[in-house]
């Protein structure tokens, strides 16, 4: 696995006080890689102004 | 009534219901006769991880009294039924909660069991927790997987062992063992199946929904199933109607929109059965009087990944509290969608979120024009048992596919058989409408499965 993927994974279970099972980060290495590329590629396009789906909506009364 | 080329246990729902109304059929002959399939093919196919069966015979039993008093209940009376473990049902909580308490009977399940219907147990889903248990097998060739993660649903209704099935789609999880198994399969717009009682997987893509051998099977169930719930905070108080009744319009000047550049985006992993067998049926659609056209939704080529985004990081947030537990002894697809969901930060998940909002905006501009989007459901026939791995289902949550967008947007949608590959293996068409239209969808699907009559067709087992 790409060893700053792999460093970060590591601290953010070590923040959240959380062990990877052993084995696991070489099971999983495709997976998260895969995975991380594609974020970039979630962040590729330019949605201008577009915001949240989810849209809070105060009128309690009517949940 | 039954007969050697149709037994009770392959009555539709449809059927079933109309020969219990006259008194021509007896809820406890029938659920007799669906244990006794289950006896008989549930060692082969693995479906049934906790059968029910004295209590379902004792509901039969209560129907059957309750129908000759004359207090029919309406069509899901007597019919019997069973759910996919992620629902809770009083005395067995679903399994995969493992960590945390559930409800007793999930929404759903007392909704059907209100209307009368016959629980016959719980069935196995993928990334089921504890000692493994047996993989469900595909009915039509138990060397094949049913598709998941609501295996035991696809694989009890398609081998006769119920009439209908309850499942659980966060990506795709009713419509793929659905499309695989042979079945029907509806994913309704999202709040309007309440969720309450079922395990989370991630708050704002579950959807609880209705699987059967008919479509008008599916009306008869959402009938039971559809409609607000005070326990769950997204359900919806959209007004709900007669399903079944409004599904037998036909299909004539029907407005179908084929999303050609997104189908062309997921044909390299698609086999090319898929694309023929879908392309036959548009056809058969337009044939049957819709009006076909190829539309464009730019931003559906994001829409897998942020709902695999938006999955993952909800996982995590909803399992936060037994994710130590979950990575020491937890599924394998558990323990992944743990790491996956650290690894996504906010910013990650905002941009789902706006992606999510863009895709539903582009949808809404295009359904001005169209009454429904017809694609396929699955990327090929089911896979041999030996072929898939245990977390192969993420690679295909990250890349466009066929389901997760309509998780994404809400969606209702329907998988109806349409053809089978040349090794008999069942394929199906997608159909997609608006917020709320579910009988748009239906009447679509029932119309195109009347014509063509795939589900004269049976598993050989």
């Amino acid at each position: 696995m790409d060893k700053l993927i792999e460093a970060n994974l590591k601290a953010v279970l070590a923040r959240e006080g959380l062990e990877a099972k052993p084995g696991d980060l070489e099971q999983f290495s495709d997976i998260i890689e895969l995975y991380m590329s594609t974020l970039k590629t979630l962040h590729s396009v330019n949605l201008g102004s577009e915001e949240l789906g989810p849209v809070f909506r105060p009128e309690w009364a009517n949940k | 009534m039954a007969t050697p080329e149709k037994p009770l246990y392959y009555l539709s729902i449809h059927e079933a219901q109309q020969l219990i109304k006259d008194k021509k059929l007896s809820p406890v002959e029938l659920t007799r006769a669906v244990l006794d399939r289950i006896d008989k093919v549930d060692g082969q196919l693995h479906a049934f991880i906790n059968l029910m069966a004295e209590g379902a015979m004792a509901a039969a039993r209560n129907a059957e009294a309750e129908i000759a008093k004359g207090n029919w209940r309406g069509p899901m009376h007597g019919i019997p039924f069973a759910v996919k473990d992620q629902l809770d049902v009083e005395g067995a909580q679903a399994r995969v909660r493992q960590f945390t308490k559930g409800v007793g009977d999930a929404t759903p399940v007392r909704k059907l069991k209100d209307a009368g219907a016959v629980l016959l147990g719980k069935l196995h889903m993928s990334s089921m927790p504890g000692p493994e248990l047996p993989q469900p097998r595909n009915p039509w060739n138990t060397a094949h997987i049913t598709g998941g993660s609501s295996t035991g649903s696809g694989a009890a209704v398609a081998g006769g062992m119920c009439l209908g099935s309850l499942g659980e789609d966060t990506a795709g999880s009713i419509r793929n063992p659905s499309a695989f198994c042979g079945i029907a399969g509806l994913k309704a717009t999202y709040g309007r199946v309440s969720r309450y009682g079922l395990a989370p997987l991630s708050w704002s893509l579950d959807h609880c929904g209705p699987m059967a051998r008919m479509v008008e099977d599916l009306a008869h169930m959402l009938n039971a199933l559809a409609g607000h719930d005070p326990n769950d905070p997204t359900s919806s108080s959209q007004p709900t109607t007669d399903y079944a009744s409004s599904i037998r319009e036909d299909i004539k000047g029907l407005r179908v929109g084929v999303p050609r550049d997104y189908i062309d985006e997921c044909a390299p992993r698609t086999d090319p059965i898929v694309l023929k067998r879908v392309e036959e049926a548009t056809a058969q659609l337009k044939a049957l009087g819709a009006r076909v056209e190829e539309v464009k939704i730019p931003t559906l080529n994001l829409a897998t990944i942020a709902n695999a985004v938006i999955y993952y990081n909800e996982f995590w947030a909803a399992h936060k509290s037994s994710a130590a537990e979950i990575l020491k002894s937890g599924a394998a697809q558990r323990r992944a969608r743990i790491y996956l969901g650290l690894l996504t930060n906010s910013a990650d998940y905002i941009q789902a979120q706006r992606v999510r909002s863009r895709c539903r905006a582009e949808l809404a501009e295009v359904f001005q024009k169209l009454d429904c989007l017809a694609l396929p459901n699955q990327s090929g026939p089911a896979p041999r048992v030996e072929e898939v791995g245990p977390i192969d289902t993420l690679f295909k949550h990250v890349v466009p596919e066929y389901h997760g967008p309509f998780n994404l947007t809400g969606l209702p949608t329907l998988s109806v058989p349409c053809g089978f590959s040349d090794s008999n293996l069942p394929i199906a068409l997608q159909i997609v409408g608006k917020p709320f239209d579910e009988v748009t969808v239906l009447r679509a699907g029932y119309t195109y499965q009347q014509a063509m009559k795939w589900y004269e067709r049976r598993p050989a087992i």
